[in-house]
């Protein structure tokens, strides 16, 4: 499953991540790793960003990188 | 010790961690604030003594990572590689302190003492969380100075402790354990380059060096020359089949892993249940429904504060410049039987140009005050979380909106909040559109125009021209968007932080130093530029009629070009001209040609009060404070852009009006102020664009294509116009 098909409130837990190339680079510095897990918290009133939270803080990306983000929903 | 030496100290952390707080404690007034060379990203440096001993103080760009991915970053890194400084201090937030370690890391990597100023401590404290100092240090190899530079707290030791490294040379940082493969990797890299490239190891840190190598950092490569196929390509393919990632995940990965086991054992959290007021207004202020008619009214708010407060005091600065400032310099040159043509050149040359430099003053600050205070508030993360859909239809990230908002006040503070945005491709593009924002010198223009010609219908014929602007601001932006600025399309990852009240010193700090630097270099542009038009426009000396003055001659040189717009003749092209300065001095140049003066005759050389004088400044400035707090509770207008004009400026502009209906039909007369809103953007946002963006040639650039828009555009309108109308 792709972070961006996850509602508010859902968890996810990181699988992988795709081929974003200087945006990765910036995820994983981020923290946004494989491993990791995510909550969707918000998304923008026009639909697009998102927020999430990730490692204690809270993080906003656009839904083209969310596409590109596999993982696993936790229930 | 010896007294002699200089401790240079590098301040690097997270951005949203207090580390500007806690400059602006240390050094408060001695920083120095400019630009890294070439970019522009600030660069802040101090040099103060404590207890005898020198040191340096240079704050780095607040940076996630030490990657060579943003502008930020890349300063960071050369700066620390090359400049090598004794000591760096690593600002830290407290309430995050893993993903903090993570840069702390990367810092520990080049073998340079590491002070952790843990930040924002009071707040841990607050939210349950105890970090075990102590074994923090052991742990991670560094010193660990708890402060709340809000409040002043852990300064002192902080500064002590960082002495007290410099001087103790045997403290350096011992590397982490990056997991077997890795490390094996290492050592055997760290072998063959002593054997192939033993020099490097004295240009670059050893660890670092090996680790860039291994991490397959273009950037290093690039600066070396070498391709990884010379050193370590084999090992990188190795590693990578062992991980199944690329080579930079895996190391990023082992870097955070190690973030994670050191603050697992740092830090325990006690389960008080705290209210996380982040969340809470973030609720509202997000909201799917509430978000954008929150946002619209905060913006609605920020833009009545920044003008509506600071266009009294602007009246006042002018009032005393153009009042009794002038009259007393006219009186003493006067007195000194001083020629006419000096006296001339001192008051409407060198006086009038320092009052345009400083009518700019009030409208910077408050615009500094504000941009500051939603930067450190948090809010213009939010902002730019509401706003970025909307911005990135042409090509922007949300936190444009706000610069461009401002810019329908006035373009030159719009240029200086595009250093609010993060990578250099934003900040420019934003610079290009912003001029298409009809700010509030344009309006003087547009009034005395639609006044005379559009009487029934003046709010149309004014939308239009803001409508206008931004239509274009919009097709501009596709077009570069798809041209100029082609291919790096701008990335969004962003933190949300936590809301946090700002510092006064913080804020009295940022709009200190910018009105300094405005006054100083931009000031001193201004006034030169103040002091030519007054040549155009007087010589030669004596000419009564300003069409036989430099400018008019000029005028005349150029009116063909506007034949086709329908004013093709010498006034407008001169009132043009000067309009460059500023946009309202359009229509006091053309008040100046069209209307006969007779001041002359009236210029009697009474000698000034200047006990009435003074009381009278003391007196405008108190009604302009009444003014400003009245304007703010006025209700929804924005006043210092409402169009009415006083009866006072209605009979004024009289005979003005009566000349311009002579020679403008009405066609001609709207593309005219059509072109007057498209055309050349004035001289100050040129120095202001010169200041953030550090060459002449972005502004020269906008306003040759700027002027040939407006050229196309005032051509569509009058020819247009004539066939429909």
């Amino acid at each position: 499953m792709k972070l961006s098909m996850l509602k508010p409130g859902e968890r996810g837990k990181i699988i992988k991540i795709g081929t974003l190339g200087l945006s990765k680079r910036r995820l994983m510095d981020m923290g946004v790793l494989p491993g990791e897990i995510i909550t969707i918290e918000k998304v923008a009133p026009l639909g697009d960003p998102i927020e999430i939270s990730v490692k204690n803080y809270f993080l906003s990306i656009r839904k083209k990188e969310a596409m590109e983000i596999d993982v696993e929903v936790l229930r | 010790m010896s007294n002699k030496k200089e401790i240079l100290v590098a301040v690097a952390g997270n951005p949203n961690t207090g580390k500007s707080t806690l400059i602006n404690t240390i050094a408060g007034t001695k920083l120095h604030v400019g630009n890294w060379p070439g970019v522009t990203v600030e660069k802040k440096e101090a040099y103060f003594e404590y207890k005898g001993i020198k040191i340096k103080l240079i704050d780095l760009p607040g940076t996630y990572s030490l990657s060579p991915y943003t502008q930020e970053e890349l300063i960071a890194r050369n700066y620390l590689i090359h400049n090598k400084p004794d000591v760096i201090i690593n600002v830290v937030d407290a309430t995050n302190l893993e993903r903090n370690l993570y840069l702390t890391i990367q810092l520990l990597e080049l073998g340079i003492p590491v002070v952790v100023a843990l930040n924002i401590y009071d707040e841990a404290m607050k939210k349950g969380y105890k970090i075990d100092v102590k074994k923090f240090e052991d742990l991670a190899n560094v010193k660990v100075v708890p402060t709340i530079a809000t409040k002043k707290e852990g300064i002192k030791e902080l500064i002590e402790t960082v002495i007290d490294i410099s001087t103790r040379k045997q403290l350096l940082p011992e590397g982490f354990f990056y997991g077997k493969d890795i490390d094996e990797a290492l050592k055997e890299l760290e072998i063959s380059i002593q054997k192939n490239y033993p020099q490097l190891f004295q240009r670059f840190p050893k660890k670092w060096l090996l680790l860039k190598i291994l991490e397959n950092d273009e950037t290093l490569y690039k600066e070396l020359n070498l391709k990884p196929e010379n050193i370590c390509l084999e090992k990188i393919k190795n590693l990578e089949k062992v991980y199944s990632e690329d080579i930079e995940s895996t190391i990023a990965d082992i870097r955070y892993s190690i973030a994670s086991r050191i603050s697992n054992q740092v830090l325990s959290k006690k389960d008080i249940s705290t209210i996380d007021y982040t969340e809470k207004i973030d609720k509202i202020i997000l909201n799917r429904f509430l978000g954008i008619p929150i946002f619209l009214l905060m913006m609605w708010f920020v833009f009545k504060i920044a003008f509506d407060v600071s266009s009294p005091f602007v009246d006042w600065i002018d009032s005393i410049i153009s009042g009794p400032l002038k009259s007393w310099t006219e009186y003493f040159l006067t007195i000194m039987n001083t020629r006419g043509w000096i006296i001339s050149l001192v008051t409407d040359g060198i006086i009038a140009g320092t009052g345009f430099v400083l009518v700019f003053v009030p409208v910077i600050g408050m615009m500094m005050l504000i941009i500051t205070f939603l930067e450190s508030s948090g809010y213009m993360a939010r902002a730019a979380f509401v706003m970025d859909r909307l911005m990135n239809t042409i090509g922007l990230h949300g936190k444009s909106f706000i610069p461009m908002l401002l810019g329908f006040g006035c373009n030159v503070p719009a240029i200086y909040a595009t250093r609010i945005l993060e990578t250099e491709r934003d900040k420019k593009l934003t610079a290009m559109l912003i001029p298409f924002m009809s700010c509030g010198a344009r309006l003087p223009v547009y009034v005395v125009f639609i006044g005379t010609f559009f009487e029934n219908s003046p709010g149309t014929i004014l939308w239009s021209l803001y409508i206008l602007g931004i239509f274009m601001a919009i097709l501009l932006g596709l077009i570069l968007k798809k041209s100029f600025f082609k291919g790096s399309s701008p990335v969004f990852i962003m933190e949300l932080p936590p809301y946090r009240i700002p510092t006064l010193r913080d804020l009295y700090i940022h709009t200190w130093q910018k009105l300094k630097h405005f006054v100083i270099k931009a000031g001193t542009y201004i006034l030169t530029v103040s002091i030519i038009v007054w040549f155009l426009l007087n010589l030669p000396w004596g000419t009564m009629d300003k069409k036989d003055s430099l400018l008019g001659k000029f005028g005349n040189a150029i009116s063909p070009v506007f034949k086709p717009l329908g004013f093709g003749n010498w006034e407008a092209a001169s009132s043009l001209i000067t309009g460059i300065m500023a946009k309202e001095v359009v229509i006091g140049t053309m008040s100046q040609i069209y209307v006969k003066q007779n001041k002359d005759n009236e210029n009697n050389h009474k000698k000034p009060d200047f006990y009435q004088d003074l009381k009278d400044i003391g007196n405008s400035f108190v009604s302009a404070g009444e003014t400003a707090i009245k304007n703010v509770f006025s209700g929804f207008g924005v006043k210092s852009l409402s169009s009415e004009e006083s009866e006072e400026e209605l009979m004024e502009r009289t005979p003005l009006r009566l000349a311009l209906k002579s020679v403008f039909t009405p066609v001609a007369a709207y593309a005219f102020i059509v072109f007057v809103l498209l055309y050349w953007p004035c001289v100050v946002v040129g120095i202001a664009i010169k200041q953030e963006f550090g060459t002449w040639k972005m502004y020269l650039l906008a306003a040759l294509l700027q002027s040939m828009i407006a050229w196309l555009i005032a051509f569509i309108v009058y020819q247009g116009g004539k066939i429909f109308l």
